[in-house]
């Protein structure tokens, strides 16, 4: 009618001879078909600007990244008549429409383009049949990692582009700028590593059943940051051995106390172990963090069993002792062995020990006190005459002291070796 | 009858179905209003409804808004003699041009569709449109934590179209500054919300052009409680159980190195604790810096009693030595009772009680005594004669008192110190 008409004329989208869908002309061509069907095959460009790589995740071995992925193609079907070489954006729904290249990613395990608000899709044509294609992707894809170094590791990972249907015959997917395809506009960081470069590569890629196709790289080195597993692994090891030599400077009488510093060191030196490998991927060959962790928990061990080396050795030495005294001076001594694993006190030697009951006695037994002082007096003597192995015996017990003092010296030197060795083979 | 119905029937006193209402199939819908004319202007409106979360482990916040754009689209406008806009079904959206708004550097989002698609369609006769929709969105937000947890967090939510540069789309903010609403009282347990913001500006992609990108900063002070009970104030409390130990007698050795040694296993847990929640940054955090200090400040304490028991015992062999040359003595050592019985006992003088009481014995002993007595006082000269090194010795065994009564002072000193300038610099 009359009305409808009028209507007509007001609307500023009919200024164009009709709708886009007639501009483009997209009921004549048959867009099920791609460019140039039948003839030479369509070179397709790519240029990708990556966002943000969201995530690394060693225990599933993939990256999450999301980017901005550009195809660049001409379709002469789509060519429109134009004054001006401007090009018209159209709707994303146009899409479904018409013909694009159907890139995928190798390799991904989930990927999504965002729709919030709608499908984040953008579509230009120039009049010559030039089209622009712009996606906002997130993909995850699977990169497999090395971690015999970790935490001092370096990971290469690629994000690879193919066409899923059309092979090199059909298609020719390439780098529409070369290497400068790949722009990277925002500052992108990773807390934990650092992204040592992006680059972009192109190869071909066979399937025995389908044929040759042609698959993009895009490529990035990341380098972990070491500072936190240093503070969090290396550092309390290191703090934790050094604890552990602690105790070969406490008085070897102290059974208790040395026995329970080692311990409580194994103990937190496990909880340290624990805690690295909660994270970590269940690898079957061991990482450079490994190496570290179980070589000091070697040494703070070592430091246990030794010791009990040296409690050992006292113990047989006192024994020692005490037959020898048992005979000569008949059973004044108390059994210093048997005091000393009591109490934890400080009990010095027998020949101390006996003047307590003649101090006490010091009257009646003046005697055998003489004799006992000659005893004593002799009993170098004797030890001298009888073997050298009462007084191999009092030199051990005097230089078990002997066993703290080289422990003293070896464990902390043999550990900064080991450390000069670690750091010099990894960094 | 028949026609008796459809009289009643409200819906027909228009013209048939909304869609003829609107002639949608008139026009081609997926050319934006204006289409090869001047930037079609869009006005934003946000109003928040909650912040849902924030992750410091990946880094971004979920925030739930509703998104308002308004327009003008010609095409939709409809005859009516009331001025009054009409409320559509969310269905409507598929077949008219809407703005393609996204969020920049966000994750995952999505429109809510219970019970249906949130969405609200409002034309106005003239042609204005009110569209409205509910989204959940998650996006990134560069956290700096190097003054966690007493630092505060500036996020921002972007805007943008995705297709339309800025010479086909102008978007703005409605009401400048008052575009942003929180109407309801949004509350986060961890954060203080201090202020939201709008702000507008271009983003220019190389590949593309320049984009009118709208901005939603806010800004977060994080709630320091949590921490202050969960970390420092546990971590303080281990510190002062370290400085019992200087109080205990040093002759209780088990005692000592125990209290040493679970209290570094306790700021051992602690610091772990607090890492399990953290993202792996490369730099120092605040609550690092107290925890590590004050696990140095417990591990000192235990190299602390390390030295006191070394020097106890050095000192003892010496005294050991100097009375093997004078085999009888009647009187014990100061030292060995102290050691056997944990008891206190004061300088030798007291301690030769024993031989005092000597003096009782008959004359025989006499020379014993005297003896003694020259033994006695022969050491004491002998110890002057042979150098300072028994009389420091015996100083040491005194004085080691001093090393404890001196970390009794200067451990709580410092670490009070180093707590005021930690929290100068930090609050």
């Amino acid at each position: 009618s009359k009305r409808e008409i009028k209507m007509r004329k007001l609307d500023s989208t009919k200024v164009w001879p009709l709708k886009s869908e007639q501009l483009l002309r997209i009921e004549d061509h048959d867009f099920a078909l791609r460019p140039g069907f039948g003839g030479s095959p369509i070179p397709v460009g790519i240029d990708v600007q990556v966002e943000s790589i969201d995530s690394i995740s060693e225990v599933d071995m993939d990256f999450t990244m999301t980017l901005y992925l550009r195809h660049y193609w001409k379709d002469e079907r789509l060519s429109f008549r134009s004054n001006k070489n401007k090009s018209m954006t159209f709707d994303g729904r146009l899409i479904k429409k018409i013909w694009v290249p159907d890139v995928f990613f190798v390799h991904s395990k989930r990927s999504f383009i965002h729709d919030t608000t709608v499908e984040n899709i953008m579509l230009r044509v120039y009049p010559d049949g030039n089209v622009l294609f712009s996606l906002r992707i997130t993909v995850s894809a699977m990169c497999f990692m090395d971690f015999s170094r970790f935490p001092l590791d370096t990971q290469n990972c690629s994000l690879e582009l193919e066409s899923y249907a059309y092979n090199e015959d059909d298609l020719m997917l390439y780098w529409k700028h070369g290497n400068k395809s790949l722009n990277t506009d925002e500052h992108i960081s990773l807390s934990q590593f650092f992204i040592e470069e992006f680059s972009a590569s192109s190869g071909l890629a066979f399937y025995s059943s389908t044929g040759w196709y042609n698959r993009l790289f895009i490529n990035f080195a990341l380098r972990r940051h070491i500072f936190f597993f240093v503070l969090q692994s290396y550092f309390p090891a290191m703090l934790m051995v050094m604890l552990s030599w602690v105790s070969f400077w406490i008085d070897r009488r102290a059974v208790p106390a040395r026995v329970s510093l080692g311990i409580t060191t194994v103990l937190t030196m496990s909880t340290i172990m624990t805690g690295v490998s909660a994270s970590m991927p269940q690898v079957s060959y061991i990482k450079a963090v490994d190496v570290y962790l179980w070589i000091s928990f070697l040494f703070v061990f070592l430091s246990v069993i030794e010791y009990a080396a040296v409690n050992y050795l006292t113990t047989v030495e006192e024994r020692k002792q005490l037959k020898k005294r048992g005979k000569a001076s008949g059973m004044y001594n108390i059994d210093a062995v048997q005091a000393m694993a009591f109490d934890g006190c400080f009990h010095d030697t027998d020949v101390d020990l006996d003047l307590t009951p003649f101090s006490d006695h010091c009257e009646e037994n003046e005697t055998r006190a003489r004799a006992a002082s000659i005893c004593d007096v002799d009993t170098p003597r004797l030890k001298r005459k009888r073997s050298l192995k009462g007084s191999v015996g009092r030199i051990i017990l005097q230089n078990n002291h002997v066993i703290d003092r080289y422990s003293r010296i070896i464990f902390p030197s043999v550990y900064i070796v080991f450390n000069f060795f670690y750091w010099g083979l990894y960094i | 009858s028949h026609t008796y119905k459809k009289n009643h029937d409200i819906t027909k006193t228009w013209k048939g179905k909304k869609g003829h209402l609107f002639r949608v199939n008139d026009h081609d819908f997926t050319m934006r209003p204006a289409f090869g004319g001047p930037a079609i202007p869009v006005g934003v409106d946000v109003q928040l409804e909650s912040l849902d979360s924030i992750s410091e482990v990946d880094m971004d916040f979920t925030m739930t808004l509703y998104l308002r754009h308004y327009w003008k689209d010609e095409r939709l406008s409809f005859p009516s003699t009331i001025n009054k806009s009409m409320t559509f079904d969310g269905r409507l959206v598929k077949k008219i041009w809407v703005p393609d708004v996204f969020f920049v550097h966000s994750k995952r989002s999505f429109i809510h569709d219970t019970t249906t698609d949130n969405i609200m369609l409002r034309v106005f006769p003239d042609g204005h449109v009110l569209y409205s929709m509910r989204i959940t969105v998650t996006a990134m937000c560069n956290m700096d934590f190097s003054r966690f947890p007493l630092d505060s967090q500036t996020c921002s939510l972007e805007l943008e179209s995705y297709a339309y540069t800025d010479e086909d789309l102008m978007l703005y903010w409605k009401n400048g500054n008052e575009s942003l609403k929180t109407d309801e009282k949004i509350s986060l347990s961890q954060f203080l919300i201090q202020k939201f913001h709008t702000t507008s500006r271009l983003a220019f992609y190389s590949s593309t052009g320049w984009y009118n990108r709208l901005y939603i900063n806010f800004t977060l002070r994080r709630h320091i409680f949590f921490f202050l009970l969960q970390t420092y104030f546990p971590a303080t409390l281990m510190v002062m159980l370290s400085w019992v130990s200087f109080w205990i007698d040093r002759r209780a050795v088990p005692a000592r190195v125990s209290l040493g040694i679970t209290t570094v296993l306790t700021m051992s847990t602690i610091i772990t604790g607090v890492n399990a929640s953290m993202p792996r940054v490369s730099y120092i955090k605040a609550v690092d810096i107290y925890l590590w200090v004050s696990f140095v400040f417990v591990f000192l304490s235990v190299l602390e009693y390390a030295a006191v028991n070394y020097l106890t015992t050095v000192q003892e062999w010496n005294e050991r030595k100097l009375r093997e040359r004078f085999p009888c003595t009647c009187g014990i050592p100061h030292s060995k009772t102290m050691m056997l019985d944990g008891n206190y006992s004061e300088s030798d003088a007291i301690s030769l009680a024993g031989y005092t009481r000597n003096q009782m014995v008959p004359e025989e002993e006499n020379q014993e005594k005297m003896l003694v007595h020259l033994a006695m006082s022969n050491e004491s000269n002998s110890s002057q004669k042979r150098g300072l090194k028994g009389h420091v010795g015996l100083c040491i065994i005194q004085n080691t008192h001093a090393i404890d009564k001196y970390s009794r002072l200067i451990f709580p000193g410092t670490y009070i110190f180093f707590n005021l300038i930690y929290w100068s610099v930090f609050s």
